[in-house]
């Protein structure tokens, strides 16, 4: 044996791992690593006698869903029941209900159920003089409603989705931020009074609005058109900017041909990196994104004014 | 067997595991996006008694039962255009001022207040025809006046235009002077029109009147 090769370790040594056969020891122990990593990815989905389906999710949405349907049904048959009974007792009827309804293999029906959920989500919502939204990725477009009718809608040019699917069920926007978020202007008059008292010069903005100049004169309500304004309007909005849900969804919404640089980061990170985050994290780890891309930068900025904080809505997953 | 060797061969395994490992993602990640086609596998409860499709037609009317009759008003403070409804067709759209956004702060650092256009539902609450307008404070202390103690001090006319209709607390739908700045957010909250177009809106709409601003 040669001096080079007694600086290795023994343990990489062609000889030694030929003589030891510790060689099929590390094959052993790489295949068992892609085993367990490939358990991790098809043993969730593989459930003995059903098909390749993510039964142990689908069973907690059938849950949830079945448990809004089971409250309609009960608000419509059994007020007094629901009323008593508290949230416990509804999810253990909702369970048994689960268990005992029959699975509906009919696509048109299951179609007609699920819009049925949306449906009574929705009248609950229409019963509020506030709007809502519809996010609905099967047609890719936003609406804005009230009452049950379409007050606005965006046509998205392309909705990605990922992770966990969302319940059917109503949401609230809990935040929504932004890299430049737009600021509002300022008037304080007594600083006004202050600083043309101090200098000669004529009555400035009140404040330096964050990348457009734009003046607009205003009155009140009509009675002085000699002084000038900035108003925070749809061009001051962002293009870019996240909407995240009460229910853990995160919607960032785009707009193609902005920001390129960082839609390309978005995408090397959409395909590679977060993939991967997924399959090293558990289950409950994996948090529902989404991504709207608008043609328009209008309407990003339309859809950032019209969402306002804890605006509710639904998002109908085809 | 020399070291290079082993080496390559490392390098090998160490390369067919990070893209089995990236396989392995993929695949998941595509059956994860996938498994929401999957999720609303619903089971019908076999103690409802109407059918699937029974229950969508009474849901659904529900849900129209509550949509408005007859004539509302649509106002889009992000594009400042209004739109003249009833049942559902649009009869007339056009040009309006919504509030700014700008925040006013009393000099006494007291209060202050927020020029947005409120949003959601509203009702036609008064109408009136010639209206003068009263001066609230902020009016006075946006102009750097003392704000005076006497109602009369206040009023002021021919500045709302011809026509305004009151939508609750202080604000209006009403006409403007100036009419170069429809389109444009402009006001303290109240919703400006020309005053031709109010003139139909104002004819048309009665108390009770809805109105929507988003």
């Amino acid at each position: 044996m040669s001096k080079d090769q007694e600086k290795i370790p023994k343990m990489w040594t062609a000889k030694r791992i030929k003589e030891t056969g510790e060689g099929g020891a590390i094959s052993l122990m790489v295949f068992l690593l892609l085993l367990i990593l490939a358990a991790g990815v098809f043993g969730e989905n593989v459930q003995p006698g059903a098909k390749s389906v993510n039964k142990s999710v689908k069973q907690n949405k059938r849950t949830t869903a079945v448990d809004k349907n089971s409250q309609v049904v009960q608000k419509n048959n059994q007020p007094a029941v629901q009323k008593k009974s508290g949230p416990k007792s509804q999810e253990k009827t909702a369970q048994a209900k689960t268990e005992t309804g029959q699975p509906i293999k009919d696509k048109a029906k299951l179609q007609v159920v699920k819009e049925n959920i949306f449906l009574a989500e929705e009248l609950s919502l229409a019963k509020n003089p506030q709007y809502y939204f519809v996010l609905n990725l099967k047609e890719k477009k936003i609406e804005l409603r009230a009452r049950g009718m379409v007050l606005k809608s965006w046509a998205a040019r392309d909705i990605r989705y990922t992770g966990p699917a969302v319940p059917l069920k109503v949401t609230t926007l809990a935040q929504k931020t932004a890299l430049k978020p737009p600021k509002r202007l300022l008037i304080n008059p007594a600083e006004n009074q202050a600083q043309e008292s101090s200098t000669a010069k004529p009555q400035e903005k009140k404040e330096e609005k964050a990348g457009q100049e734009k003046t607009a004169a205003a009155s009140g309500s009509g009675s002085s058109d000699n002084f000038e304004v900035q108003a925070l309007e749809i061009t001051d909005m962002p293009t870019s900017y996240e909407l995240i849900m009460d229910n853990g969804l995160q919607v960032s919404i785009r707009t193609k041909g902005k920001e390129k640089s960082r839609q390309q980061r978005e995408l090397i990170s959409w395909y590679v990196l977060r993939p991967i985050k997924n399959l090293l994290s558990s289950k409950k780890e994996i948090k529902p994104k989404m991504i709207i891309y608008f043609e328009k930068e209008r309407d990003a900025q339309g859809l950032y004014w019209a969402f306002i904080d804890g605006l509710k809505g639904l998002i109908w997953l085809p | 067997m020399k070291i290079w060797k082993v080496m390559l061969v490392l390098t090998a395994v160490i390369y067919l595991v990070v893209l089995f490992i990236f396989v392995l993602a993929w695949i998941k990640d595509i059956r994860q996006v996938n498994s929401w086609n999957e999720v609303y596998a619903f089971r019908i409860d076999p103690k409802e008694k109407l059918t699937p499709e029974a229950k969508n037609a009474a849901l659904k009317k529900q849900v129209n039962d509550l949509r408005p009759k007859g004539v509302y008003i649509m106002v889009d403070s992000a594009e400042n255009r209004y739109y003249l409804k009833k049942d559902g067709e649009t009869i007339k759209e056009g040009l309006v001022s919504t509030g700014s956004g700008v925040v006013l702060v009393d000099p006494s650092g007291k209060r202050s207040w927020v020029f947005d256009t409120p949003k959601g539902e509203f009702f036609v609450k008064s109408k009136i025809q010639n209206p003068y307008w009263v001066k609230p404070d902020w009016a006075f202390i946006e102009e750097g006046e003392p704000v005076p103690k006497r109602m009369e001090d206040r009023v002021e006319g021919g500045v709302l235009g011809d026509y305004a209709l009151g939508f609750g607390n202080g604000y209006f739908l009403h006409g403007t002077l100036y009419t170069r700045l429809l389109g444009r957010n402009v006001t303290h909250g109240c919703v400006r029109f020309a005053d031709k177009d109010l003139e139909e809106i104002f004819k048309m709409s009665k108390i009770g009147t809805r109105i929507y601003i988003y």
